[in-house]
């Protein structure tokens, strides 16, 4: 028993030894490729302290780096080191809007993806001290994202409107805080109902007497302020026609 | 919510109400040295022109009327509209020296001064000569600005990206989407929401049900 654990411990050891041995081998490859680029990144560095010093000994156990998928935080192989990478307009969102609900699932990742590696090639150009390669990239799939964005809003919208009637997403009222002043207060997700939560019951909205006066004071100066913005704007736009009179016809240039 | 509402307002540029514009771009370093944020300036007035009335666009060919090149043509290379200014290539210019370091003078070079868009007029293009504007519609419904001297319409300038792409020579790259697959339709409209409807494609089956939960 002992013996066929052990000899298929061996087995998976040499199968163990086999995978690393490959996986090693093409490691070198990957570094040899990667270190001739122009962004020296903390990945190939470390290929290079592990495969460099010592690419003929397989037999040595190697802990390889796992790879996998990491490739996708850098832009393809044929764009490093140049210095303008192409690239194509953003999505429009009356582009975005004709697409099902999956299409734009996946196509939030893919800029998600997209947007990841900008910004690793943009912290790596920095710490190189080196301008980044079509920065503008990074500011088209930021927009497209917005984009998307508001047209899964406006889609989620126009359902909660059409099933309940609310305006907004996430409840809430006009309230009355302490100084007077009414505000729309945003509500809260809470585990336990508002007559057992002792620090929301400390929370006053609604102004005590001694404030009731101030109220109407500063709602006269807002009135006022607003009529004197009004009043100035007047003043503004009929200062700049007497300056800039208006030419009839007769009075062209020619 | 707010935050990214706070992001966005810091993102947005904010100018103070008397900021005054000029030729440099607002972001460079040579705006932001001649407008330096505690630095009070003279007001310039800029006369009130309505969007709808504003009839020179970059690309157009326009005549001086007044200044140093009287009577000269040139074409539009930027429009400033804070300033109601317009700038030629190459006309109304003054010489002055760039890059100066230490010793070295700098290159001389002429640099281009705006033009007030009362100063200058758009030219027919059929007989290259002088004329006012009014906007017209055609019987199409469309509006386009018509020369009040000889009645023929002026067309708007063929819209040159400054990045150099010309948008029917454009060749996509590995990463781009196929002009098809951008337009081609997919979308049902449905009574379910993006999350609903993702679950349903990925048969994500969800049993668990929500705790209840107090909103206020």
């Amino acid at each position: 028993m002992s013996a066929a654990v052990a000899s298929r411990l061996t087995a998976v050891c040499r199968q163990f030894q086999r995978v690393l041995t490959v996986s090693s081998h093409t490691q070198t490859q990957y570094a040899t490729r990667a270190f001739s680029t122009f962004h020296s990144c903390q990945q190939s560095r470390m290929y290079d302290s592990w495969c460099f010093r010592s690419p003929m000994n397989n037999r040595a156990v190697h802990t390889s780096c796992v790879r996998k998928g990491l490739e996708e935080f850098f832009d393809l192989p044929e764009n490093w080191g140049e210095q303008t990478v192409k690239s194509g307009a953003p999505w429009t969102a009356k582009q975005l809007r004709v697409k099902s609900n999956e299409d734009l699932h996946k196509l939030w990742y893919v800029f998600l993806k997209e947007k990841n590696m900008l910004l690793t090639l943009e912290q790596e150009a920095k710490r190189q001290r080196l301008p980044m390669p079509s920065p503008e990239r990074l500011k088209k799939v930021e927009r497209s994202m917005k984009r998307l964005d508001t047209v899964v809003e406006e889609r989620e919208d126009s359902l909660r409107l059409l099933q309940t009637g609310q305006e907004r997403g996430r409840p809430g009222e006009w309230r009355r805080n302490v100084f007077g002043k009414t505000f729309w207060y945003r509500f809260r997700e809470h585990p336990i109902p508002w007559y057992l939560n002792s620090r929301y019951k400390r929370r006053r909205f609604f102004e005590p007497s001694h404030v009731a006066p101030y109220t109407r004071l500063s709602l006269e100066k807002y009135l006022r302020s607003k009529i004197r913005k009004e009043k100035r704007e007047k003043r503004n736009q009929k200062s700049l026609a007497a300056m800039f009179p208006k030419k009839t016809a007769l009075a062209s240039d020619h | 919510m707010r935050l990214t509402a706070l992001l966005s307002m810091a993102a947005k540029a904010a100018f103070p109400h008397d900021y005054r514009y000029g030729t440099n771009r607002p972001w460079t370093i040579a705006a932001q040295r001649l407008n330096p944020p505690g630095k009070k300036r003279r007001k310039v007035f800029v006369e009130p022109i309505a969007n709808e009335d504003w009839h020179v666009v970059r690309g157009d060919t326009v005549e001086i009327l007044s200044g140093k090149d009287k009577g000269k043509q040139g074409k539009v290379a930027q429009v400033i509209r804070h300033r109601n200014w317009v700038i030629l290539e190459g006309l109304n210019t003054h010489y002055r020296y760039i890059g100066r370091s230490g010793d070295y003078r700098g290159t001389y070079i002429a640099s281009e001064a705006p033009l007030l868009l009362k100063d200058v007029t758009l030219v027919d293009p059929t007989d290259r000569k002088p004329t006012d504007i009014e906007w017209r519609y055609t019987e199409e419904g469309e509006r386009v600005r018509v020369s009040v001297r000889t009645g023929r319409i002026i067309p708007k300038p063929v819209f040159q990206r400054k990045d150099g792409i010309i948008p029917q020579q454009w060749k996509d790259g590995p990463k781009d989407t196929s002009p098809e697959d951008t337009l081609q339709k997919t979308y049902t409209p449905s009574l379910k929401t993006l999350e609903e409807d993702v679950m349903e494609k990925m048969n994500i089956q969800e049993d668990r049900r929500p705790r209840k939960s107090y909103w206020y």
